[in-house]
């Protein structure tokens, strides 16, 4: 009799411990991967603010370039229209669409240096295309961060208890923040023609 | 076992897991400046280098501000930007944790690119519009000539005279300068991390043996701790015994700065 309780209790002692052990586990799970979900929102702010300044800067370099090429008209309308589009969009993706579209007319912007020679003497233009080319930086390495949380949530997300966790939390995949093929983040000047 | 004894153990595991991260992945770099102009391309002035070194090194004492100077001979393949944001913020961790007041001007040779990598806290005096102007005014001229130890030099001075305005405070240089035998430092350096080195591992190994259950509490704690690279800038040890870099302090980058050619 002594016997077969002490046998019991050891059984129920260690089903106790393994039980314990194993709620550890799943509540670590559990705030990791809201851990990472908010990591991957902290990094999307970061990537907003520094499209932010990207579009506070804008208005004042379109201005400055209207003055050396008027006839760029389609190109300042393409710019203003991306630009409305950016701050129309309401989620993750349609700003990062928007986002690339802009990308693409400000780097014609910044091309027409090439074609109006005088551009590139003018000093608030220089300093502009500092600003922006400093804010493209900033977002490419926003962006690298996001990307890189974003893919610490996602391969976690699609481990077999990942997904688990991940439904209980209530944390869903995170769009990544691509370029699309072909779009050279830096415009390539052809010199020669 | 004391307290005392208890943390020195403490600091010497930490210090045990710093020291051997020398894995890189871009090779020619060094793990940690050993100065403040790392001239890898070998295109400054030993003069210049020597005063440059002097001023920027009174400048991260006065305003805590690490600001380093490297030169490479080529990017291989790599594009600038990438390249300085990732040893700035990365792989150095430029300027103080918290601070963030780190800044960085690497020169490539070959690709005849510029770029000044600044850090979050020094954006706001260092703007890119401003770094943007100090490379067209201050390098540039003086790299189309191929004069690249004057163009490294005003342009670095017209950067440190940025920050020790703001900070109010006077970088004197000559006086400050360290005249030690340039040659001598690195082997001395050398030899004395290998010491440690070897004394920390001596110290682990007798740990284990004695006390195989706080080696494996320290190395839990060292190894939260270490999470970033904090040492030097931070105050701990290598307070600058030997008139070269500390260290970056777990300063961070965002991305801001100029870039160039010539």
């Amino acid at each position: 009799m002594g016997k077969g309780l002490k046998i019991t209790l050891i059984i129920l002692g260690v089903v106790l411990i393994i039980g314990i052990m194993i709620s550890k586990w799943a509540i670590g799970q559990y705030n990791s991967v809201i851990a990472m979900d908010e990591n991957v929102k902290g990094k999307w702010a970061q990537v907003e603010n520094q499209l932010k300044r990207r579009y506070d800067l804008i208005p004042n370099l379109v201005a400055t370039v209207k003055g050396y090429a008027k006839h760029e008209k389609e190109l300042f309308e393409n710019i203003a229209e991306a630009r409305t589009k950016y701050f129309q969009a309401k989620n993750v993706k349609s700003k990062i669409g928007a986002s690339n579209q802009l990308e693409g007319v400000l780097s014609r912007l910044l091309l027409l240096r090439e074609k109006y020679p005088d551009l590139k003497a003018n000093q608030s233009f220089l300093k502009l295309q500092d600003s922006l080319e400093g804010t493209e930086n900033r977002i490419a390495v926003e962006r690298k961060r996001y990307n890189e949380s974003v893919q610490l949530l996602n391969t976690y997300i699609r481990t077999f208890f990942g997904r688990f966790f991940a439904g209980i939390a209530g944390v869903s995949a995170a769009e990544y923040y691509e370029i699309p093929e072909g779009q050279a983040e830096n415009p390539q000047v052809k010199f020669g023609e | 076992m004391n307290i005392r004894y208890k943390r020195l153990i403490l600091v010497i595991l930490f210090s045990l897991f710093i020291v051997p991260s020398s894995f890189g992945v871009l090779p020619p770099v060094p793990q940690t400046p050993r100065n403040y102009v790392v001239d890898l391309a070998n295109i400054i002035d030993d003069n210049i280098e020597h005063r440059l070194n002097g001023y920027l090194q009174e400048l991260e004492q006065k305003t805590t501000a690490q600001f380093i100077v490297l030169t490479i001979i080529s990017l291989e393949g790599e594009s600038i930007d990438d390249l300085s944001i990732t040893i700035a913020h990365d792989k150095w961790s430029l300027g103080q944790k918290g601070k963030d007041n780190g800044a960085l001007l690497l020169v490539a040779l070959k690709d005849k690119k510029y770029r000044f990598e600044i850090g979050y806290g020094l954006e706001g005096i260092l703007p890119d519009s401003l770094v943007g102007s100090i490379g067209r005014e201050y390098l540039q001229p003086y790299f189309r000539k191929g004069d690249y130890s004057t163009g490294i030099f005003a342009a670095s001075l017209a950067v440190a005279s940025e920050i020790a305005s703001d900070a109010g405070v006077n970088i004197t240089g000559m006086p400050k300068l360290r005249r030690s035998i340039p040659s001598t430092k690195p082997v001395k350096v050398g030899i004395a991390g290998k010491i440690f080195t070897v004394l920390f591992i001596l110290g682990a190994i007798i740990l284990f043996i004695k006390n195989p259950r706080l080696f494996l509490l320290l190395l839990l704690f060292s190894s939260m701790g270490g999470g970033r690279r904090g040492w030097g800038g931070g105050g701990g040890f290598g307070g600058g015994g030997f008139g070269s870099f500390g260290g970056g302090g777990g300063g961070g980058f965002g991305g801001g700065g100029a870039s160039g050619g010539w």
